[in-house]
């Protein structure tokens, strides 16, 4: 196992792509909160990753041995992206825009809150990283 | 997509709704103009700000940025339009110097107003400063973020 690239590592690196991203996705859906028409965005990240970490190790798992192989099961880490997903079934204005600013503010400030507690994380396993390095001292 | 690009959204949206403040704004300040600037016989019409969501340019770049799952670039404002809908108010005042002067027309003595509901002006007013301090919060989340991502490894 490489010490330095774990898969706590990658984990929270992911994560922290996604709660980036969101954060951008949530700054356009405020920012166009009177835009006419306008659909609110979403990202998807969490429950695919929580799949992925119920199904460890794998129950069932197809073996791809072509790039054009479709995944059996659910994916494996190294395909697990954020993914925005656009809400267009819903209506909350007359002018056709579906951006609720009440829960676009807390998802806003939740997300900042996880971005943060993911650093601190980060942070923690690098400080173990360096603990180990210096021999304990 | 860079690190500022959550700010960069944000700015646009301040942007936008900075801008619809001055249409509002001004449309108060003009609620009892009778002359408007290109028509002296006409009041002051109402303007209305038009917000369309910032696309990718052209039709292939905007669908390889849904390829790409990219998030928007945020808002800008599509136009600045007349309302030419809502019809002018009219008072009675013969003595006044905008008044129709024209013995034949039904409305003969009547002033025209501009068409300026200052009520639905101050409602869009205050919907503009929240609708700022929203972004403002958005600005400050992703600031926030950036400063705690320089944080890491520290």
């Amino acid at each position: 196992m490489n010490p330095i690239s774990t898969k706590t590592l990658d984990i929270l690196e992911r994560s922290l792509d996604a709660a980036s991203l969101r954060q951008k996705v949530l700054a356009n859906n405020i920012a166009n909160v009177d835009t006419p028409n306008f659909k609110r965005s979403d990202v998807s990240f969490e429950a695919t990753l929580q799949a992925y970490l119920d199904d460890d190790p794998p129950v069932l798992q197809g073996n791809l041995t072509h790039p054009r192989h479709l995944p059996i099961g659910v994916q494996p880490f190294n395909q697990i992206q954020p993914e925005i997903v656009v809400e267009d079934s819903t209506a909350v204005n007359n002018n056709g825009n579906n951006v609720d600013i009440d829960s676009e503010m807390t998802q806003l400030a939740v997300n900042q809150i996880k971005y943060n507690a993911l650093i601190q994380q980060l942070n923690g396993q690098f400080a173990k990283l360096r603990t180990v390095i210096q021999g304990g001292r | 997509m860079g690190l500022f690009d959550g700010i960069n959204i944000s700015a646009s949206g301040l942007t936008a709704q900075r801008l619809r403040m001055d249409v509002i704004a001004n449309n108060i300040a003009n609620a009892q103009s009778t002359r408007s600037a290109d028509n002296p016989n006409l009041p002051y019409q109402r303007q209305r700000v038009i917000f369309a969501p910032i696309a990718a340019e052209g039709a292939f770049a905007s669908i390889l940025q849904g390829k790409l799952q990219a998030p928007g670039q945020g808002v800008r404002v599509a136009a600045v339009e007349k309302d030419n809908e809502t019809p002018f108010k009219l008072v009675y005042d013969p003595s006044h110097p905008d008044a129709i002067k024209d013995p034949n027309d039904p409305n003969y003595g009547f002033v025209r107003l501009p068409n300026v509901d200052v009520t639905a002006e101050m409602v869009d007013m205050i919907d503009a400063s929240r609708a700022y301090e929203a972004n403002v919060t958005a600005v400050n989340a992703a600031k926030g973020m950036a400063l705690k991502a320089l944080e890491i490894g520290k």
